[in-house]
C-alpha cells in the first residue's frame, strides 16, 4: 500500500526553480531516504509534504486519496508528522506539558496533568522510546528532546514521520539510539521519510533512497543495490574524491607560536589550562578533541574575542599585547568560523556587503571611509563565480543561501584577504559532500601557498587527512602529538576521551 | 544628484520594497479610521475634525497656508532631528531613548553661545557655526557617555540613557537656568538671557517664522542617509545592526572595532538630537526659558519608528508630526479638545508597532492575489517577508 505518492511536484520560488517535476511514491511500512546537497530541494520538498509550502504544480495523494494541504493542520489531520532540524518545545515547560500542548486532557476547565502523565507513560512503553514525563525539557540532552518531539507527532496519531536532518544535532551514540526507534516505528508499521546528506546513515538505515540534485530527482535506489561511492556520484553528479590528497609542501618558519595560554569561558571556568603549540608555513596542524574541551576558548582567545587569563600568543613574529579582531586581522589572519550563522555573516547584508565585509575600509572598496559601490560588484562578480556561489547574484541575502553557499561566500572572503594564518574551525560542519571537498579544495590550496593553517575540528577523518600534526586537546590540555602515519582513527579516539597509553595497556 | 534620487527610492533589487512604504501609510490610515470613530462616538463630526486638522495643519494647501506651512516645518525640523538621532541608534543595534537629554543639552549650549560675551559681536554666519560646533559636540559627548557605558562596562543603552536625561533635566532646569546661567535680575526676564541677533536663525519665508533649521536638516537628514549607506562607518553601524541578537558577533569576527563603533553611534546620535535643541533656542524661543515644554526627544522615537528607522521615512514622519501639531489648535474649533492629535499619534504608533501583522495582512492580500493572477506561487512570499523581518530587526526591538 502506498503511504505517499508525490506526483510531477514543481516548486517555483522567485528566482528559483526548487523542485523541478519530481515524483515518487512510499511505501507504508518503509523508510524511505532523502539525500542531496544543501540547497536540492530536499526541505522544500518535505516542507510541502507537511503542506508549509504549497506546490506550483504536482498533486499529492496520502493513503491513496489525493489531497490539498494548506498549512501543517492540513498535514496533521493527514496523519502527517515532521520533526523539524530546531526542536519546536519550551525549555520549561515538563516533558508532559510539550507533548500535550495545544491538545490537553481536561477535568472540565483545569488541564489534568496527572491523566496527561499517564498517557505520556502508556505512549513511551508503546513505542520503546524512554522519557521521563515529569522531567523539565531544559534538563534533558538534546537525544532525548528529539524523542520528545517524536513523541508529540505519534501523539496525534502521524503515520508518516518526516525527519528533517534528524542526526544534525546527535551524537554517534544518540544517533545509534534514534536509529533504534527508527526502526522500532518501522515495525509498528508507520512511515518514515528520513532526510540526511550523511551518507553512511542513509545507507544503514534506509529501504529505499532517492537522490536529489538542484531541485531534480536524480533516482531512486534500493539500498541493496547501492554504495555511498555512487549516492555520492548521484549527488553531486560526478566523481567525489572522499580521500583527502596528501600533499607535502616544505614547512617554512612558525607563523603562530602560543605559549602557556590559559583562558575561561563566558562563565568564568577555566577551560584551556595552559597550551603550547607553533604552526608553521606551509603546515596543518589539527586540533582533535570532543567538544567542550577547550576548543572554543582556544578559538575565542585567538581571535581576541576573550583575554586570555595568562599566556602569550605570537603571530608572525610578534607577540601580540592587545588581542582584538581588528589587530589579528591586521596581523594577517584569516578565519573560517565554526558558526557561519553567527559569526561568519550578517544574514540580512547580501552577498556583496559580506564578501566584503573585513575588507571594505581597504582600498578599492572604498575610498576615505567612502564605499566605491562599482568596484564591490565587480570583485564580489568576480568571486561568484570564481567560488560557484549560487545563485549568482550578488544581491540575494545571505541568509536566503543555501548552508554550503553560505560557508562558500566565508571562505571566498577570507581567502581573499591578506593572510599568512588561516584558523579553521569545524570549517564543514553541517555542509554536503560536496561543499565538504570544496573546502578542504581550499584549505590545500592554502597550504600549498605558504599559508600556516590551524585546523579545529571534531570529524577525526577530517583532521586526519588534511593535518600534518595532529594535537589532542582533552580538558583544556594538550594530552598528545601525533602525525597521521603514526597513528589510527582508534588510537586517537582514545587520546580525546582521556584514556591515556599507560591506562591503555593496563586494561 | 539623479544617482542619488534612484539609490534612495528604487532600492536596488530589493523584493517587496514598496511594503516598506505601504505598511507605514496603512497603519497612518487604520490610525486615522480608529480615530474617527473616536470622535463619533462622542457625537462630534470627524469629517470636520480632520477637515480642521489637516486643513490648518500646513501639510496641505489651504486658507493660511503659507502660515502653518512655516509652522509646520518650523515644528517638523524638531521632530526630525531627534528621529534621526533614535534611527541612527536604531540602525547600529542601540535603542536610544537620550535624545531627550541630549536636546536639552543642545538647547542649553545653544542659548550659552547665544548671549555669552566674548562671541556676541561676531558676524551671524561665524557665530551660529560655533554655536552649531559647539551644540554638536556637547550633544555628542552627552550621548557618547551611554556609549561608553555600553562598550566598556556592558551596562544596558536604555538605562544609561534614561538616567542621562533626568541627569540634564536637573542639571539645566533646576541649575543652570535658575542659578549660574540665569538672567540678570534688573533686566526682568527670567530664565537665561536672551541670544544676540547674530546668533538667532535667519529667516528663510517674509511674514513668517520659518527659518533656516528645515534647511539643516534636509542637509543633515541626506548625511545621515549618506552615512549609513554610502561610507564604511555606516557600513559597519548596520552590520552591528542586523547582528545584534548574536552579539555583534559577525562583525566582531570580521575586524569591525565594534566597541569603538557604540560609542561613536552614539556620539553621532547625540550630535543630531542636539541640533534640535538649538533649532527650538536659536529659532523660536531665542534664550532658554525657566520652564521647557519638552517630549521632543520622545516623540523623536515614535518619528523614527513611523519613518521605519530610515532617513527618508524619518523625514516625512516628522513633517507629520509636525503637522498634527500645528493643526491641533484649530481642531478645537469642531469643539474637540487640541490633545486630540496626540491620540492621532498614539495611534499611528499602535499601528506601527502592529506593522508586522498589517504586514502579513497586506501580503496575504496584495502579493498572494497578484500571485495567483499571474500564476506563480504564493509561496514565494514567505520567503520575502522573513527578509523584511530581518531587516528591521535590529531597530525596534
Amino acid at each position: 500500500m502506498k503511504a505517499l505518492e508525490l506526483k510531477n511536484i514543481t516548486k517555483q520560488f522567485p528566482r528559483v526553480l526548487a523542485n523541478d517535476n519530481i515524483s515518487f511514491s512510499v511505501e507504508k511500512g518503509e523508510i524511505f531516504s532523502i539525500v542531496g546537497e544543501n540547497g536540492a530541494g530536499k526541505s522544500t520538498l518535505m516542507k510541502i509534504v507537511y503542506g508549509l509550502y504549497t506546490p506550483t504544480s504536482g498533486e499529492i495523494y496520502v493513503f491513496g486519496k489525493k489531497v490539498e494541504m494548506k498549512s501543517p493542520q492540513d498535514a496533521i489531520k493527514l496523519k502527517i508528522g515532521m520533526v523539524h532540524q530546531e526542536f519546536m518545545l519550551i525549555p520549561r515547560f515538563t516533558v508532559t506539558e510539550n507533548i500535550v500542548l495545544g491538545d490537553e486532557p481536561r477535568k472540565g476547565p483545569i488541564f489534568d496533568f496527572k491523566r496527561a502523565v499517564n498517557e505520556i507513560k502508556e505512549l513511551s512503553e508503546k513505542y520503546g522510546l524512554k522519557v521521563d514525563p515529569r522531567e523539565k525539557v531544559a534538563n534533558l540532552p538534546v537525544g532525548i528532546q528529539q524523542r520528545v518531539e517524536i513523541l508529540k507527532i505519534l501523539r496525534r496519531g502521524a503515520e508518516i514521520l518526516i525527519f528533517d536532518e534528524p542526526t544534525a544535532v546527535l551524537t554517534p551514540e544518540e544517533t545509534e539510539d534514534l536509529f533504534k526507534t527508527l526502526r522500532a516505528l518501522k515495525e509498528s508499521g508507520k512511515t518514515i521519510l528520513f532526510i540526511s546528506h550523511k551518507l553512511k546513515e542513509v545507507m544503514e538505515i534506509s529501504d529505499r533512497i532517492a537522490v536529489l540534485r538542484r531541485g531534480k530527482l536524480q533516482g531512486i535506489v534500493k539500498k541493496e543495490d547501492t554504495n555511498e561511492r555512487e549516492l555520492a556520484r548521484m549527488m553531486v553528479g560526478r566523481d567525489v574524491v572522499l580521500e583527502i590528497p596528501r600533499v607535502e609542501v616544505k614547512r617554512g618558519p612558525a607563523i603562530l607560536s602560543v605559549r602557556d595560554l590559559a583562558v575561561k569561558d563566558h562563565r568564568g571556568i577555566l577551560k584551556l589550562k595552559g597550551v603550547s603549540f607553533d604552526v608553521h608555513a606551509g603546515e596543518v596542524v589539527g586540533i582533535a578533541g570532543v567538544e567542550g574541551n577547550g576548543q572554543a576558548e582556544l578559538v575565542n582567545a585567538l581571535i581576541g574575542f576573550t583575554r586570555p587569563v595568562k599566556g602569550t600568543i605570537t603571530l608572525n613574529g610578534q607577540e601580540m599585547k592587545m588581542i582584538t579582531p581588528y589587530n589579528v586581522r591586521n596581523k594577517g589572519m584569516a578565519y573560517i568560523p565554526e558558526d557561519r550563522k553567527r559569526r561568519g555573516l550578517v544574514l540580512p547584508f547580501k552577498i556583496r556587503e559580506n564578501i566584503i565585509m573585513g575588507q571594505h575600509t581597504l582600498y578599492p572598496f572604498s575610498k576615505n571611509g567612502i564605499l566605491n559601490d562599482k568596484a564591490i560588484d565587480d570583485f564580489s562578480t568576480k568571486k561568484l563565480d570564481e567560488f560557484d556561489i549560487r545563485p549568482r547574484d550578488i544581491y540575494v541575502r545571505a541568509g536566503n543561501l543555501s548552508g554550503g553557499n553560505q560557508q562558500k561566500v566565508i571562505v571566498a572572503r577570507e581567502m581573499s584577504m591578506k593572510h599568512n594564518f588561516l584558523l579553521a574551525s569545524q570549517p564543514t560542519r553541517g555542509l554536503d559532500i560536496g561543499a565538504m571537498e570544496f573546502v578542504y579544495n581550499h584549505i590545500i590550496e592554502e597550504k600549498k601557498k605558504g599559508v600556516a593553517i590551524l585546523l579545529i575540528s571534531l570529524e577525526l577523518s577530517e583532521v586526519m587527512g588534511l593535518s600534518d600534526r595532529i594535537l589532542v586537546l582533552y580538558e583544556g590540555k594538550i594530552v598528545g602529538e601525533r602525525t597521521p602515519d603514526q597513528t589510527t582513527e582508534e588510537e586517537l579516539g582514545m587520546m580525546m576521551l582521556g584514556i591515556t597509553e599507560k591506562e591503555r595497556s593496563l586494561q | 544628484m539623479k544617482e542619488v534620487f534612484k539609490r534612495i527610492f528604487f532600492p536596488k533589487r530589493e523584493k517587496l520594497w514598496w511594503m516598506n512604504i505601504l505598511v507605514p501609510i496603512t497603519s497612518i490610515i487604520l490610525a486615522l479610521i480608529v480615530g474617527a470613530i473616536f470622535i463619533k462616538s462622542t457625537g462630534r463630526s470627524p469629517v470636520l475634525a480632520y477637515k480642521l486638522l489637516f486643513g490648518s495643519s500646513g501639510l496641505f494647501p489651504g486658507p493660511y497656508w503659507k502660515n502653518h506651512f512655516a509652522e509646520m516645518l518650523l515644528a517638523s525640523s524638531m521632530f526630525i532631528s531627534t528621529g534621526l538621532a533614535f534611527a541612527v541608534a536604531a540602525k547600529g543595534g542601540l535603542f536610544s531613548i537620550g535624545a531627550e537629554g541630549q536636546f536639552l543639552v543642545g538647547g542649553i549650549v545653544a542659548a550659552y553661545f547665544g548671549y555669552a560675551k566674548p562671541f556676541a559681536n561676531l558676524p551671524t554666519a561665524v557665530h551660529l557655526t560655533i554655536i552649531f560646533i559647539a551644540v554638536m559636540i556637547a550633544g555628542g559627548l552627552w550621548g557618547a557617555i551611554a556609549g561608553w557605558l555600553k562598550a566598556k562596562r556592558g551596562i544596558h543603552e536604555v538605562i544609561t540613557t534614561i538616567m542621562l536625561n533626568w541627569i540634564a533635566i536637573y542639571l539645566i532646569e533646576d541649575w543652570l537656568v535658575i542659578g549660574p546661567m540665569k538672567a540678570n535680575v534688573s533686566t526682568g526676564v527670567s530664565g537665561t538671557p536672551y541670544i544676540s541677533e547674530t546668533a538667532k536663525l535667519p529667516k528663510i519665508l517674509p511674514g513668517t517664522r520659518l527659518n533656516i533649521s528645515i534647511i539643516i536638516i534636509v542637509v543633515v537628514a541626506y548625511l545621515v542617509w549618506f552615512l549609513l549607506y554610502r561610507t564604511t562607518l555606516g557600513f559597519e553601524i548596520r552590520a552591528m545592526g542586523h547582528t545584534l541578537i548574536y552579539g555583534m558577533e559577525a562583525p566582531k569576527a570580521a575586524g569591525v572595532p565594534v566597541e569603538k563603533r557604540v560609542v561613536q553611534t552614539m556620539f553621532i546620535s547625540g550630535a543630531i538630537a542636539a541640533l534640535g535643541g538649538a533649532f527650538i533656542i536659536l529659532g523660536i524661543l531665542f534664550q532658554f526659558p525657566p520652564v521647557f515644554e519638552g517630549g521632543y526627544g520622545f516623540d523623536g522615537i515614535a518619528v523614527s519608528l513611523i519613518g521605519q528607522n530610515e532617513p527618508l521615512g524619518v523625514f516625512l514622519a516628522g513633517m507629520l508630526i509636525g503637522g498634527l501639531r500645528t493643526g491641533a489648535t484649530s481642531v478645537q474649533l469642531a469643539h474637540i479638545p487640541k490633545t486630540f492629535p496626540s491620540i492621532i499619534e498614539g495611534l499611528i504608533v499602535a499601528f506601527i508597532a502592529l506593522q508586522e501583522l498589517v504586514r502579513y495582512l497586506l501580503t496575504k492580500f496584495l502579493v498572494h492575489k497578484k500571485n495567483v493572477i499571474s500564476g506563480q506561487n504564493p509561496g514565494g512570499s514567505d520567503k520575502n517577508s522573513i527578509n523584511v523581518k530581518l531587516s528591521d530587526g535590529g531597530a525596534a526591538k
